[in-house]
């Protein structure tokens, strides 16, 4: 009967499980936010431009970087395959489907140009230049 | 009656704290010198008509304003015109009429940040109605 009641006390294991596995989960999530936005690529500054808000998660955004070499999500891709991709996402999700140009401000329009095209061609005419507004002090 | 109250006390279940507390202002210092602040980032929106769009757009060009990009400078209705002086006419525009059509022709050696930089102005006085296309 007295060893019963010594049981009673506050069990802290499973909190202190839930919290280790709540930092955990932002650590991986902080890295990997991380490292998609330090893909080498200097952006331009556009203090004036609308801050991105509430990012829609349809967004396809496509990297462009100074030798015109295309990527999504750091995966490098032809575009044939940026076509392909953009092509079959627009038939899931529509003409309304928002790509982000994300171009390093050193990059030739000649390259630009070449991402903006594929976009016409798989019947995106609304496109969207990622810029800095704010560099994080 | 004393004693037997005393008996019955349960006595108090303990959890050493001091290792946890070690361990979360770990996480804490580290968090505090390696998380970087992120980049505040902007979107410019703008319209990229398609090839048959395009030629309709140049044929019919009802209160159009061209911006070019160069390499090596900017022309507004094709009259070469200074970085400094951009501004201003950007803003005399905007002016005039906030929903008129602003056509941006980039040559193709003009760097990215040239069209960002002509594309912040129309949004800081609010030109809405943008469309970019490409010249060789």
């Amino acid at each position: 009967m007295r060893q019963r009641k010594e049981e009673g006390g506050l069990n802290m294991t499973p909190m202190i499980d839930v919290v280790f596995q709540l930092i955990i989960f932002f650590i991986v999530t902080v890295a990997q936010q991380q490292k998609e936005v330090e893909m080498e690529l200097r952006l331009a500054m556009a203090p004036d431009g609308k801050a991105v808000e509430r990012k829609d998660p349809r967004t396809i955004t496509v990297d462009v970087d100074t030798q015109g070499r295309v990527y999504i999500a750091r995966q490098r891709l032809s575009l044939q395959m940026l076509q392909n991709i953009l092509r079959g996402a627009v038939a899931r999700h529509g003409q309304t489907l928002p790509v982000v140009i994300r171009a390093d401000a050193g990059t030739r329009h000649e390259y630009v140009r070449r991402v903006m095209d594929v976009c016409s061609q798989a019947g995106l005419w609304k496109i969207k230049f990622a810029a800095i507004k704010e560099r994080a002090k | 009656m004393a004693r037997k109250r005393k008996s019955k006390e349960v006595p108090e279940a303990e959890l050493p704290m001091t290792p946890m507390i070690d361990v979360v202002f770990q996480l804490l210092i580290y968090f505090i010198f390696t998380i970087k602040p992120l980049d505040v980032l902007a979107h410019l929106d703008v319209f990229r008509p398609g090839p048959e769009q395009r030629t309709e757009r140049l044929e019919v060009p009802p209160n159009l304003v061209r911006i070019g990009i160069f390499y090596d400078g900017f022309t507004v209705n094709d009259k070469p015109v200074a970085e400094s002086q951009l501004e201003s006419l950007i803003r005399r525009l905007a002016e005039l009429d906030r929903k008129q059509t602003v056509l941006i022709m980039c040559s193709a050696a003009s760097p990215h940040e040239f069209l960002v930089r002509v594309l912040n102005l129309c949004a800081k006085y609010q030109l809405t109605n943008l469309s970019v296309i490409s010249v060789n």
